[in-house]
């Protein structure tokens, strides 16, 4: 019998995965079976090797932490469902769940679940992804988990033909250049001429479709074959036309230009012939609404050095980002393409700063120089525009030019900078970037830096060095950065030390466990009760594939998750941990960077309490390879002996 | 054959009502552990707040077993009423009830799920008055059930069982200052399912403090 209690209930269990997939009777049929539980701090919920309850619980409020012997495996928090062994094996706990805040437990009956279970594929999916807190190996959930949020995802929006970003944006003319089928074809020529349109349309009295001629008919038609412009043009219109209806779906009017490969399609009131004609689609049409394809924008950033262009490009690059990460476009394909976009505006920008700079330095042009991008960008990872991390190197020079090339460097730096805020980058707040003169430098004084920070490492060093070892060239000349690859590799093998001392660096951030309430979020400031997923989760990720690639004398890969995917290779007996950490950075990245366009920032700082559970419990999931990872690298280059 | 209660004698209470009265001769052992009790958390809505004037226009209830609030056990009913709705009620909410029940059938029901259970409730004494009130065409104003009011119990726990009453603010010890105290939220107040719910949470609470001072058993809860 519902009532206030029972729907109190239940609008509690909707909010939380796997309840808020079931339909209204399941629901209510579970929130009427609810059992509630009240434990104090310091009681203990069920001990390891217990067997398993009747029931399995979702935390209404408070905090319970599963463990394993003193090992703390999970923190659980309001709406996380736990205990689920019960439900799933009926095997005794492998964890034991102590209550570190007074929690009030609501305790879900097996027999209530069990047979939703089997029913509801999402609910099954849910468990089998390893949602729930404290499940098992949870090193294998994440392709599981990426899957399952596919299909939970599927649902709000389901799109089925993906190339098209907006269809609003879809416009086509509405204006048809329509013409009798006795007037002449040198009467549809000059209409055409006239209303500057490739394509003109027959039609009869009723305005009803005959045919239609094109610009490519007259060319084939008519002046190849020399024929007679008096002639109606009834005698050279292609016919009969194929049509659609005005509001159908883009889809369905663009697979039907491709089917029968026409560049104009007609629209009638009823989509059929016989109907009046509102409008035509060109092919030219649909390249415009197919404005946000990598493509398109390349080449429109290749045939552009003007900076409000350049900007918007970037703007609807941005656009085009979204809807790939919302519909879980591969993280790869999605890096690459926001790579290229990037890698193209540098280069234009160094273009327009050459150009610039040309007449004032001419003796400059000579010189050989590399732009570098570092930190993500070098690793191929910037999705937003969040910071622009760059530097320049040039060829060593003749004492005589230094200082003069010093000078057009730095001015030539500074402006490609210039150009890279005007396009939304936004600027590095460490000062590390081509307009710093102490990022300018030729090649000779770039080994110097590196081999200092290889050998003398200090807190500062290591700090740089993590964003200087994934340099990566833009634009210029690669032997110059062949060249530093190389002396890096060579100190590097000198001096293996210098790994140790990465490795320390690595292990500063250890993995979080839980992060809701007071837990692993910011203490103070403006970033209060937030979650730093960069600092947190991505840079120890991207800092132990860097010293794990170099300490196999690997250089060249920088983008992390191909890294894991190389480390795979070359460690075939951690090669699923390996995987499983490159398919976390990528999940890592897309909520970053869906959460920087949700609120128009960096992303970087991640409310726990404005995701959904699933999100939740996805992050949560991305910190296991992580920690696995950590323990192996405090092995390997005996950190412990450093500790001390 | 009327059930007009003057004169009638015992044996010629309705099956019902005698059924949940040997019931409740059946005392409970004074070693039995807290844990082991059956609770039946109620709360009451009414026109006014005159027990013996204003009208009841709903009752919700829920039970607690071994510890847990067994939300299966929940009911709520609610009653048409002839009086004109007064202060309470803007209060409540309450004006049109949509399921509205007889009340022989409501006292059936209430009696079945109260039987051998502990009687809970804010303030219980206002609730059961008023509920006596509707059982009176029974033959019956008393329940004879045991009962714990959480606002005695609270002050108890916090002032001892010799508490002098005029030290207590009765203010800190309404159902809203009691939630806020223990951190309930405060959903559906002012339902009397809502409120019956609240108090139920505060009774969970307010038994783990009495364990921590050494209160088990039944008996030192109700010494």
């Amino acid at each position: 019998m519902a009532n206030v209690i029972v729907n109190r209930v239940q609008e509690f269990l909707k909010k939380h995965p796997p309840f808020s997939f079931l339909n209204q009777d399941d629901l209510a049929s579970v929130a009427s079976q609810i059992e509630i539980q009240y434990h104090e701090k310091g009681e203990i919920l069920f001990e390891k090797g217990d067997a398993p309850e009747a029931h399995f619980f979702i935390l209404k409020e408070g905090q319970i932490e599963l463990k394993d012997g003193e090992e703390t495996k999970d923190f659980c928090d309001e709406g996380d469902v736990f205990g689920v062994l019960a439900l799933l094996g009926k095997r005794p706990y492998i964890l034991t769940a102590a209550v570190l805040e007074n929690s009030l437990v609501y305790c879900i009956p097996v027999n209530a679940f069990e047979e939703i279970l089997q029913r509801n594929s999402k609910v099954a999916l849910f468990f089998a992804a390893g949602f729930a807190s404290g499940q098992v190996v949870i090193r294998q959930d994440l392709s599981a988990g990426q899957k399952a949020r596919g299909i939970f995802k599927k649902d709000n929006n389901d799109h089925s033909l993906l190339i098209f970003s907006d269809q609003s944006e879809i416009r086509f003319s509405e204006n048809v250049v329509c013409i009798a089928p006795e007037s002449s074809i040198q009467q549809a020529a000059e209409k055409m001429a006239e209303k500057e349109v490739s394509s003109v349309v027959i039609i009869n009295s009723d305005k009803y479709p005959l045919g239609i001629i094109t610009d490519k008919d007259l060319r084939t038609k008519v002046v190849a074959k020399a024929i007679s412009l008096d002639l109606p043009v009834k005698q050279i219109m292609s016919s009969p036309v194929i049509t659609k209806k005005r509001d159908s779906s883009f889809s369905d009017l663009y697979l039907s230009m491709i089917k029968n490969r026409l560049h104009h399609l007609i629209l009638t009131e009823d989509g059929s012939a016989e109907s009046p004609v509102c409008g035509i689609l060109s092919d030219h049409d649909v390249l415009l609404s197919m404005g946000n394809s990598p493509a398109v924008l390349i080449n429109a950033l290749l045939n552009t050095t003007k900076l409000t262009e350049m900007r918007s490009i970037r703007d609807r690059a941005e656009t085009m980002l979204r809807y790939y990460l919302e519909n879980e476009v591969s993280m790869d394909f999605v890096a690459s393409v926001m790579t290229e976009i990037n890698d193209v505006i540098i280069q234009q920008a160094t273009k327009i700063a050459k150009s610039k700079l040309a007449p004032e330095f001419p003796e400059m042009q000579g010189i050989k120089f590399a732009f570098i991008s570092l930190g993500s960008e070098g690793r191929e990872e910037q999705l937003l525009r969040t910071d622009q991390d760059n530097a320049l190197i040039y060829e060593d020079l003749p004492v005589s030019v230094q200082a003069k090339a010093q000078n057009y460097f730095q001015l030539m730096g500074s402006e490609i900078v210039e150009v890279l805020l005007a396009c939304g980058f936004a600027s590095c707040r460490g000062e590390i970037m081509a307009s710093n003169p102490k990022w300018v430098q030729p090649l000779s004084k770039w080994k110097e830096y590196f081999s200092e920070w290889i050998l003398s490492p200090t807190q500062e060093s290591l700090m740089q060095a993590s964003i200087f070892f994934d340099f990566r060239k833009i634009t210029g000349s690669s032997s110059l950065t062949d060249e530093l690859s190389a002396h890096i590799y060579e100190e590097i093998q000198s001096k293996k030390a210098f790994l140790s001392f990465m490795a320390q660096n690595a292990l500063k951030n250890p993995p979080p466990l839980g992060f809701f309430k007071d837990f692993m979020v910011e203490k103070s400031g403006e970033h209060r009760d937030q979650f730093d997923i960069k600092a947190r989760a991505m840079m120890p990720l991207a800092d132990l594939a860097r010293l794990l690639v170099l300490s196999h004398g690997i250089t060249g890969i920088n983008n992390t998750f191909k890294r894991f995917e190389k480390l795979g290779q070359l460690e075939p007996s951690y090669e699923s941990l390996f995987n499983q950490a490159g398919k976390a950075y990528e999940i890592l990245m897309r909520m970053r960077a869906l959460e920087g366009l949700q609120n128009d920032n960096s992303g970087r700082f991640i409310s726990p309490e404005n995701m959904g559970k699933l999100q939740r419990q996805l992050l949560k999931n991305t910190f296991s390879p992580l920690a696995e990872l950590q323990d192996i690298v405090e092995v390997r280059f005996q950190l412990a002996y450093f500790r001390k | 054959m009327s059930w007009w209660p003057f004169g009638r004698k015992k044996e010629d209470q309705p099956p019902w009502l005698n059924a949940y009265l040997t019931e409740a001769k059946k005392s409970i052992p004074g070693i039995r552990k807290i844990q082991q009790l059956n609770f039946v958390v109620l709360d009451t809505e009414a026109t006014g707040f005159d027990p013996k004037k204003d009208e009841l226009l709903s009752c919700g209830i829920i039970g607690i077993e071994e510890g847990k609030i067994k939300i299966s056990s929940s009911k709520e009913w609610q009653f048409a009423s002839d009086k004109s709705p007064g202060k309470s009620a803007t209060i409540h909410g309450l004006i049109h009830p949509k399921n509205p029940i007889e009340v022989k059938t409501f006292c059936q029901e209430l009696l079945q799920s109260i039987q051998g259970s502990i009687i809970v409730g804010h303030h219980i004494g206002f609730d059961l008055d008023l509920l006596s009130r509707t059982f009176q065409p029974f033959g019956f104003n008393q329940f004879p059930n045991p009962k714990i009011d959480t606002m005695g119990l609270a002050v108890r726990l916090d002032f001892g069982p010799q508490v002098d009453w005029n030290r207590v603010r009765k203010e800190d010890y309404s159902l809203d200052a009691m939630c806020e105290k223990f951190n309930i939220p405060k959903e559906d107040r002012h339902t009397a399912g809502g409120d019956a719910f609240l108090t139920a949470q505060l009774l969970l609470k307010l038994l783990k403090q009495a364990e921590k001072k050494g209160i088990l058993t039944y008996q030192e809860l109700f010494r």
